[in-house]
């Protein structure tokens, strides 16, 4: 019944093999460097090193979404769509940290 | 003028019906929708996380142990009597997580999830490469790639089994907590948990996905966008993990 029905989507690159693989190595290699600041960073216990941790994990976001889940070579709007709402988790976060931070000076 | 006129037909094309202004599927698009209200779910466990921890003081700097070193018996009340375990102190990941399978008595912080991490990111890695094979309708490869995708999950979930187990085993629970502040255990147990369960939830729609890849199914309808959808869960389970690891153990 269904047979060979039109299905809308996005161009997928000829070379999406190789994409895939630079992807892994690129993961691969976060993780690596992850694992390795945490020990050189051990004692260090300030605002800026949670930050670079953080910008690592966004990197490494950036790359899955990007390649592996395909967004990379998807329409503009739908990119926007996703993305956008994803600045109300920003706008918690900056609440939270303000909140905390009272909560922690009260405890 | 003549810009103008061009951007409004332009935009006419894109909103004036008759084709997706997203191009994909409803099917995609509905995942993504999906996608992006568990996003919010899970930035609402972590951002919980990152407030409670930011409510108490840093862990003291560990100056008694270093990796690879012997671990004694009962490390944990050895910890606790030094103060590096206090009800008002959050513990040092570290020192909570340094245990390895078939590897006793030694400390080896990190090393069990770092191996997690790997086994995660390799499973997407199939997952992605049993896409690809799917757009090339090659039915005996998304087969294959899609069963290392299971094991891959399996792997994940019994290591977390292994993890909890360790954990409980030490005396954390839902509501005490030897390591130090019961919010660790207690976010530990929730975060992981959820997080766990999505695995469990994707590896059970990988065997179903697999199992229609054999019966020929997506044969039969010219295309294997179902791989795709269901892939899209699986990576976004990976992307999960990488903020859930940099939270619980690396800051």
């Amino acid at each position: 019944m269904e047979n060979h029905e039109h299905l809308e989507h996005t161009e997928t690159p000829k070379d999406m093999k190789s994409k895939i693989w630079k992807t892994f190595w690129i993961l691969t290699a976060l993780t690596i460097i992850d694992i390795g600041l945490y020990f050189v960073l051990l004692e260090n216990h300030s605002l800026a090193k949670n930050a670079l941790f953080i910008l690592l994990g966004i990197v490494k976001a950036y790359y899955i979404v990007s390649i592996f889940m395909h967004m990379k070579f998807e329409a503009k709007w739908l990119v926007n769509f996703i993305i956008y709402p994803m600045l109300f988790v920003v706008f918690l976060i900056a609440l939270m940290l303000i909140e905390s931070t009272f909560t922690a000076s009260i405890r | 003028m003549s810009n103008t006129t061009a951007l409004t037909t332009e935009k006419k094309s894109i909103w004036g019906g008759g084709k997706s202004p997203f191009s994909v599927s409803y099917g995609k698009l509905m995942m993504w929708i999906f996608l992006l209200s568990d996003a919010f779910t899970f930035s609402s466990l972590l951002v919980a996380y990152g407030f409670v921890r930011h409510t108490y003081p840093s862990p003291v700097k560990n100056e008694l142990i270093k990796p690879m070193q012997h671990l004694e018996e009962g490390f944990v009340e050895q910890m606790q009597h030094v103060g590096y375990f206090t009800d008002d102190k959050w513990p040092l990941p570290e020192l909570v997580f340094n245990h390895f399978p078939f590897i006793h008595g030694m400390h080896l912080p990190l090393f069990f999830v770092s191996l997690m991490t790997f086994i995660l990111i390799f499973s997407s890695v199939t997952m992605v490469l049993a896409v690809e094979a799917g757009h090339r309708m090659a039915k005996k490869e998304v087969a294959t790639y899609m069963i290392w995708t299971i094991l891959g999950g399996l792997a994940f979930l019994g290591c977390q089994a292994w993890e909890w187990t360790t954990f409980i085993t030490e005396g954390a629970r839902l509501d005490s907590n030897p390591f130090g502040p019961m919010a660790f255990a207690a976010l530990f147990f929730i975060v992981t948990g959820f997080h766990g369960f999505h695995v469990f939830s994707g590896v059970v729609l990988n065997v179903i996905i697999y199992l229609n890849v054999l019966k020929g199914t997506y044969e039969k309808r010219g295309h294997y966008e179902m791989v795709e959808k269901v892939g899209l869960y699986w990576h976004f389970v990976d992307l999960v993990w990488v903020f859930v690891f940099t939270f619980f153990y690396l800051i």
